[in-house]
């Protein structure tokens, strides 16, 4: 009698505790969620404008039954003192609250940018939902909020388009790169480095891109690009790289992982398409009597991928001939950027200062709080070492001899 | 003597049960402290507190040594007398009553950041609670065996951890080596010492319980064990600064959870924070287990209890209330971690083993030859 008694007791705390164990305090289901995969902020007189886009989970699914009634994302707009509030309060206009885990893309108006980014940055360092895998990225010439609402072809997310068009552009061509939010912070706090961002620009016509049609076209109205990098002194838009300065500064920071670039024939004319299949840099800061010295070190391996000229592949001249023309193109690229960096925007976005600093601590201690002076002040050495590995499956072109 | 627990253990889960008691919470939070005063020399830092923590546990084994067959509480009073004993002991339990509830906090602190923002702290503290006075009230033998049979889940996940981060090394970030100087390396290395081996005194309420024909290796043990515990947090403590980098980490208030959160092996294995967590719920269950059983067996050898098994509940209801209020807010808690911790756990750690030590050594009351049957 007594043992059932226990027992019946256990069974009642096992019961008992089914409530408990159903399942998590927390939990947040599927359809409660709205999966905000693009943020852009921008700032409206003293108030942040914050704009989320959202997955419509219908539209996106391949099933055919539902879709198609509707865009794949929408976006929701609101504006608050500080951008925690401002997402707070979409949940006046939105159905559900606004899930942040898979955020792509951070989207940032040109305007704002130019004032100073660092206070709309902290939530994003701060809130436990967010990870740190997402880019940011600077709306250019425009309204990050214009820049969300353009819709996309082929990937229907736009901001997942712009994800992967920086992840893939990174990696295949040089001027781009992407960059997360913990790059940008430790940028930011480095006294020998000023961060950059890449930018991003919505060409064609904006407001007809922002309705479906837009993505129901063979040519769409309007699309998004990747644009170049924009250069910031701590957390300040100061100016915009072009496509080759860009180019240069990831040679630099040795962040190119394969690009193709040009050298003119030896003939003269034409020019001979250079495939870079791996790139390798380093950067060094030396001080003699006062003065830094900037020297960068770089190696690149190439293929020939197209060559528009008659040229001799086959002889062994005549490959080194373009190993030095291709250095040269290199050398000059990377000291144009540079010059860029010490004349036009006088602020190192390099980081020479930081390999100063990893490399003789006695003397950045001296430098560190005048570092911009003193790297405008800097002289550069270039070492480009140019290897061409291979032709691709032919070795001279079939052009030949165009006076013919 | 009273014997509160029949159970025994043997040297290897006597190392086991160090070697999680020195990882535990302090994985978590040690980086952010390192990197927070010896930026990216953090990690030698570490290593300093290991060579400290090496001393420190030197320290416990000799008091070991002179009083084997008693606990902290039973040391005290054979060398200080029993009023002066008595005082000394309930100083050791208040400090064992506060860290349990420290500890408790920090678990529910994590839980409540990373994943679950919206549950009222006080479950999270009750559940945890809840299978730590589970495991205290089966006795050291089963919460030793637990700790042999997490051991094997421990060392997976810490393999998967350090394998899939290393790709994202970057080794500018150590550069330049040594740029902190001296004094704040050691600094941070009292800091690392106090925070992983000097809560080790607290071990001795289950020291006298270590069984094992070759008591020598089972000492032996304890150092190794304390030296891969710390080796395993200056290794999390490196790549934090090698991945994160030392303003990161600083500023990360859970540096090697966002750490985790890095991971991201060709787009595929990524998002598995969640089950590396385990990692420190392992530990810092392990750690709580064993302060809150060396609380309640001195309390109840103080109180000359037949059985601690009656204190554990009332216990553990104050230990959960009292985990609610011990820091106010999270900066409170970083503010005393590193000002008052030191010194404080250095009183309990250091100053008092010591005094014990000369005292006994002073009065001759080692009675390791009253021992015959241990062979050393």
């Amino acid at each position: 009698m007594k043992v059932s008694m226990k027992r019946c007791a256990v069974m009642l705390i096992v019961v008992f505790l089914l409530l408990p164990l159903t399942g998590c305090w927390d939990r947040r289901e599927l359809n409660e969620l709205a999966i905000a995969v693009g943020l852009g902020i921008d700032k409206v007189g003293e108030r942040y404008r914050v704009t989320a886009q959202v997955v419509q989970p219908s539209e996106v699914a391949t099933s055919k039954g539902s879709a198609g009634y509707s865009t794949p994302v929408t976006t929701y707009r609101a504006s608050g003192v500080t951008i925690f509030e401002a997402i707070r309060k979409m949940t006046t206009i939105s159905p559900r609250k606004i899930y942040a885990a898979h955020l792509r893309v951070v989207v940032i108006g040109e305007e704002l940018a130019r004032e100073g980014i660092a206070e709309a940055l902290d939530l994003l360092s701060r809130d436990y939902e967010l990870r740190m895998d997402f880019y940011v990225i600077v709306a250019k010439e425009t309204k990050a909020e214009d820049l969300l609402e353009l819709l996309t072809p082929l990937d229907k997310i736009p901001a997942s388009k712009i994800y992967n068009s920086i992840q893939v552009s990174e990696k295949a061509w040089a001027p781009v790169s992407a960059v997360t939010l913990d790059m940008f912070i430790r940028d930011y706090e480095s006294k020998g480095k000023n961060p950059v961002l890449s930018g991003i620009k919505a060409t064609g016509n904006e407001e007809k891109g922002k309705q479906k049609s837009n993505v129901e076209k063979l040519q769409p109205d309007a699309r998004l690009r990747n644009n170049g990098l924009a250069v910031f002194r701590y957390d300040k838009l100061i100016g915009w790289l072009s496509e080759e300065q860009s180019k240069g500064y990831n040679y630099i920071v040795n962040r190119v992982k394969s690009t193709v670039g040009h050298v003119p024939c030896p003939s003269g004319d034409g020019n001979i398409a250079l495939e870079i299949i791996h790139s390798k840099s380093r950067m060094k800061t030396e001080v003699r009597n006062g003065k830094p010295k900037l020297t960068v070190d770089l190696r690149v391996e190439e293929n020939v991928g197209e060559v528009m000229c008659q040229a001799d592949l086959t002889e062994k001249s005549v490959i080194d001939a373009l190993e030095r023309e291709a250095e040269q193109s290199l050398r000059d690229i990377i000291e144009r950027t540079i010059k860029t960096g010490q004349e036009k925007f006088h602020c190192d976005f390099f980081g020479f200062g930081e390999a100063l600093h990893r490399s003789n601590l006695r003397v950045w201690k001296q430098m560190e709080n005048d570092w911009e002076e003193h790297f405008v002040d800097a002289s550069i050495t270039v070492n480009a070492k140019v290897v061409i590995k291979r032709t691709g499956t032919v070795d001279n072109s079939f052009i030949v001899d165009k006076e013919r | 003597m009273a014997l509160l627990d029949n159970g025994k253990i043997n040297g290897r889960q006597l190392m086991v049960l160090v070697f999680l008691f020195s990882v535990g919470t302090t994985v978590l939070v040690i980086p952010s402290g390192l990197a927070g005063i010896a930026k990216q020399d953090a990690w030698i830092a570490g290593l300093v507190g290991i060579l400290l923590g090496i001393l420190i546990v030197g320290l416990y084994v000799l008091l070991w040594r002179m009083h084997p067959e008693k606990t902290f509480v039973g040391i005290c009073e054979a060398v200080l007398g029993k009023w002066a004993g008595t005082v000394v002991s309930l100083i050791y339990c208040l400090y064992l009553f506060m860290l349990t509830a420290a500890v408790l906090f920090y678990v529910s602190n994590f839980f409540q950041i990373h994943f679950l923002p919206r549950t009222p702290v006080v479950f999270t503290c009750a559940l945890f609670a809840i299978i730590v006075v589970m495991g205290v009230r089966m006795g050291l033998e089963s919460i030793a065996r637990t700790s042999e049979l997490m051991l094997p889940w421990f060392l997976i996940l810490f393999f998967v951890l350090v394998t899939t981060l290393t790709p994202q090394i970057n080794a500018d970030n150590m550069l330049p080596v040594y740029e902190a100087g001296t004094k704040s390396v050691i600094w941070a290395g009292i800091i690392f010492a106090g925070t992983a081996y000097m809560p080790m005194v607290f071990l001795f309420a289950l020291l006298p319980k270590v069984q094992d024909r070759q008591m020598k290796l089972a000492r032996l043990g304890v150092f190794l064990a304390a030296a891969a515990g710390g080796l395993c947090v200056v290794l999390v403590t490196l790549l934090c600064v090698l991945i994160l980098g030392p303003d990161y980490t600083m500023r990360s208030i859970f540096p090697s959870y966002a750490l985790v959160k890095k991971i991201s092996i060709g787009n595929f294995i990524q998002r598995i924070e969640a089950i590396l967590a385990a990692l420190w719920f392992i530990t810092t269950y392990m750690k709580t287990t064993f302060y809150f059983y060396s609380w309640v067996t001195s309390l109840s050898e103080i109180l000359r209890l037949n059985n601690y098994r009656t204190l554990t509940l009332p216990c553990a209801i104050i230990m959960i209330v009292f985990s609610q209020i011990v820091y106010p807010n999270v900066i409170y808690m970083q503010h005393w971690d590193e000002t008052v911790f030191p010194p404080y756990i250095i009183t309990i750690g250091v100053v008092i083993p010591v005094v014990l030590w000369i005292i006994g050594l002073m009065r001759g009351t080692t009675d390791v030859s009253r021992q015959p049957k241990i062979t050393d």
